[in-house]
């Protein structure tokens, strides 16, 4: 009866990459504070000096940003790739990228003095554009079906890309500032940003946990899961709601993050040796949460105190990971 | 050759009339109807094009139709929930996909999901009712063989298992043996042959039609979106109707189990003068 004992070693390494991952990002960057007073804060014991400040005011909120949004995008790929049984889904596919760029660079140039607005036009625009996909794909003939997803999705990507370097070309001297939110970064800035969108969050993994089953349904083709009681593009859906929830939610904390929603889902999957959504989607959380804590831990380590964007380092980290597996894959 | 007497008494576990379909601005089903009793097999015969897959997928619930009625033991089918369902049938298609890294176990276990709530694991009658699905389907043997590795026998009776996992009465299978080689396709026929001598009602798209006569209790023949035969198989498929839907000179004959299609293939050549 057991099931591929591959899956328990692949939970084991992702769990200790993780658990390497937070402590790495709670005790590293600009000051380097030693892992007996990172733990000693964690358990809630006093700590003299200024130790105890960056770890609970700058660095827990900022782990946590990072392990939310790695597992948001992680997810929010592997539930993308199944539903629409296509490797190369993202959440780029369904637009959300697209619009919380737009977004963005939108209140970076209507309103540069309150930058706190930022995530909400981020997730405002990434849920319009996802929706607008939505609105185009479930409708007409064929309605949800994985081609008219996909095809919607670039659409409308290539619609708000193109508005977003518009007003980039328009407003030249506004560039600079813009970049950290393309490149993608996490900030220093408090449990603030999260206590605003960790609802997002939270409807988006609860929806994402129970899809794991419909979503394994329709692995078996659309005939399967319909002869088992669901409807296909109702799980479709569900699944790009799902989705379009925690990549408009992660654009609002750490700006465009593209390649783990991608790639992640692949390696968990070619690691554990199975497509199984029962293993792929949590595996994909813990794999996308470990993968942004060490990359950001890096992004603000490297060059101290100046902070690089998280995106490349990500690529850096995650790239060679990826191409090694997928050599032995294939 | 199976025994059809006493199937009349059988309660009608599915009932299908006047069915009408229309996809993409074609008119594919124009007033087909079926029966179905429990412990029957049916076997659903017809031309390239007639509307077989159409009319068993709409009796199924997975096409919707436009006019005509289709009760599951006296309920309407559009209100039925999709749980309901699965309760009262099992769909196998023609050819699934196949997951990479999937195992045929995994398989059957989704399969038996329609029984389960969400978020909820799979119970000790879950597994049982997994483990006899893999045993009547006899693919125990290689239960933790992935699906991608399988020949196209086995993954069908593997198809079948996940259906039979759902404890429906009715197993609905589209053209199961299509796509497969002599000896698995008597493997599958004689499986479904089993599976309703054991009780369970089968409805069975098929183009062979020696197939259909050596296990269906009845066939319902479908001609350009029309039942327009339906019967015991002997006295139905007759060299007059052979000729007229399938446009063929053929007959069939069956002799102690042994079924054959005896086909003019080359009728402008005149085989029978030389």
């Amino acid at each position: 009866m057991t099931l591929a004992p591959r899956r328990p070693l692949v939970y084991g390494l992702l769990l200790a990459a993780l658990a390497a991952a937070v402590i790495a990002s709670l005790a590293l960057g600009a000051v380097k504070v030693p892992i007996q007073t990172v733990i000693d804060v964690l358990l809630g014991k006093e700590v003299s000096g200024p130790d105890q400040q960056i770890v609970e005011a700058l660095r827990l909120p900022r782990t946590v940003e990072a392990l939310c949004v790695g597992a948001a995008l992680g997810v929010a790929g592997a539930i993308l790739q199944g539903a629409l049984a296509n490797p190369l889904a993202s959440p780029d596919v369904i637009g959300v990228t697209g619009g919380a760029g737009f977004g963005a660079i939108l209140i970076i140039i209507l309103f540069p003095g309150s930058i706190a607005l930022l995530p909400i036009g981020a997730l405002f625009f990434g849920l319009l554009a996802a929706a607008l996909v939505f609105a185009i794909a479930w409708s007409g003939h064929n309605r949800g079906s994985t081609g008219k997803v996909i095809l919607a999705g670039i659409a409308v990507l290539s619609l708000f890309t193109a508005g977003t370097t518009g007003l980039l070309a328009a407003y030249p001297e506004k560039a600079p500032s813009a970049i950290f939110f393309i490149a993608g970064g996490l900030t220093s800035s408090g449990w603030e940003e999260m206590g605003a969108i960790w609802p997002y969050f939270a409807v988006g993994f609860v929806t994402a946990a129970l899809l794991i089953r419909p979503l394994d349904r329709l692995a078996l083709g659309d005939d399967v899961a319909g002869s088992l009681g669901s409807r296909p593009h109702v799980i479709r859906l569900w699944a790009a709601i799902a989705a379009a929830l925690l990549a408009a939610a992660s654009a609002a904390i750490a700006g465009l993050i593209g390649f783990l929603g991608l790639v992640v889902p692949h390696v968990v999957r070619m690691a554990g040796g199975t497509s199984s959504h029962t293993f792929v989607v949590p595996a994909s959380a813990i794999g996308g949460a470990a993968l942004l804590a060490a990359a950001d831990t890096l992004a603000r380590t490297l060059r101290a105190p100046i902070e690089m964007p998280v995106g490349p380092f990500m690529a850096i980290l995650g790239v060679p990971l990826f191409l090694w597996l997928l050599r032995k894959a294939v | 050759m199976s025994a059809a007497a006493g199937q009349a008494a059988q309660p009608l576990l599915v009932e299908a009339r006047d069915l009408e379909v229309e996809i993409a601005g074609t008119q594919i089903l124009r007033g087909a109807d079926l029966s179905l009793s429990r412990g029957e097999l049916l076997a659903v015969v017809g031309p390239n094009g007639a509307g077989k897959s159409t009319l068993v997928r709409a009796v199924s619930g997975l096409q919707p139709f436009s006019a005509g009625d289709v009760r599951w033991s006296g309920r309407v089918l559009p209100g039925l929930k999709g749980r309901e369902l699965a309760h009262m049938r099992a769909f196998v298609p023609q050819r699934m996909p196949v997951p990479p890294g999937v195992e045929v176990r995994e398989a059957v276990m989704i399969g038996r999901s329609s029984h389960l709530r969400p978020l909820r694991r799979l119970q000790g009658k879950d597994h049982d009712a997994v483990e006899a699905a893999l045993a009547r389907a006899g693919v125990d043997d290689f239960a933790e063989r992935q699906l991608s590795t399988l020949s196209g026998g086995e993954l069908q009776r593997v198809q079948i298992a996940i259906g039979l996992a759902q404890e429906a009465p009715v197993l609905i299978a589209d053209e199961p043996t299509s796509q497969l080689d002599l000896g698995a396709a008597v493997g599958v026929a004689g499986l479904l042959r089993r599976l309703a001598d054991d009780g369970l009602a089968v409805l069975l798209v098929v183009h062979d039609l020696a197939l259909a006569t050596a296990v269906a209790d009845r066939v319902v023949v479908v001609a350009e979106g029309r039942t327009v035969a339906e019967g015991e198989p002997g006295a139905v498929l007759t060299s007059d109707l052979l000729a007229s839907v399938w446009h063929a000179d053929a007959r069939l004959t069956a002799e102690g189990g042994h079924t054959a299609l005896h086909v003019a293939w080359l009728p402008e050549q005149g085989v029978g003068a030389t």
